[in-house]
């Protein structure tokens, strides 16, 4: 399996992000605006110390 | 009595996991599990035959099928109903697994009916990215593009 795409470091992750994503903007424009929500995702952090969640100050620092 | 009622289940699902062992035929049945991160297709269906495009050749797989795991390339997945409906889904990539006793899961990042592309919008998409695959700079940026060029082309393909 050797793509032009692989061999310029992209994994196939990446190739399914990209692949996803083009699809998503080739909706009908009804189901576009939902789907384009799919694009992002988010992952929040929370340090925990003793076994706390650390304050607020140092989340943000992380 | 707990005690007694765990061991009854352990034993009955002992019987079970040899019966199946023995067994270890193919089914004449195909179930298939179709899902993506957007919607959920087929929840262990019983299909006739699905046709999917992956990185080594489109296949169809019927009841029976040899186990296979295969990488999805964005493209159309055709699933023909046990009454003969045939219904398009277009996938972005994934995976799709064949096993041994017939059943099948289809994996997608995002799956669609082809009837929800909008194919003036894949057409422009194509040739936006078209035009970012001829200005791209670098490697990285160049097959970016290229991916997104081959989608919007499988997309203008499947939606015409």
């Amino acid at each position: 399996m050797t793509n032009a795409w692989r061999a310029a470091g992209i994994t196939y992750i990446q190739y399914s992000n990209i692949a996803a994503r083009v699809l998503r903007e080739a909706l009908r424009t009804e189901l576009r605006a939902d789907a384009a929500k799919r694009n992002e995702s988010h992952v929040k952090f929370t340090p925990w110390a003793n076994g706390r969640p650390a304050p607020r100050q140092n989340q943000s620092e992380s | 009595m707990s005690i007694v009622k765990n061991a009854r289940l352990l034993a009955t699902r002992g019987a079970r996991l040899a019966q199946n062992q023995s067994r270890r035929n193919y089914s004449d049945e195909m179930k298939l599990t179709f899902a993506a991160a957007n919607k959920t297709f087929y929840d262990a269906a019983v299909v006739r035959q699905i046709d999917v495009p992956s990185f080594s050749g489109a296949f169809g797989i019927l009841a029976k099928h040899v186990p296979t795991l295969a990488v999805l390339k964005p493209g159309v997945v055709q699933v023909v109903e046990n009454d003969g409906k045939l219904t398009k889904y277009f996938v972005s990539s994934g995976s799709v697994t064949v096993n041994e006793d017939s059943s099948v899961q289809v994996l997608a990042e995002e799956a669609h009916n082809v009837a929800d592309i909008d194919v003036n919008e894949a057409r422009q998409l194509l040739s936006k990215y078209q035009s970012q695959l001829s200005s791209a700079g670098d490697d990285k940026a160049k097959a970016e593009a290229a991916i997104a060029v081959e989608v919007a082309e499988a997309l203008v393909k499947a939606a015409e």
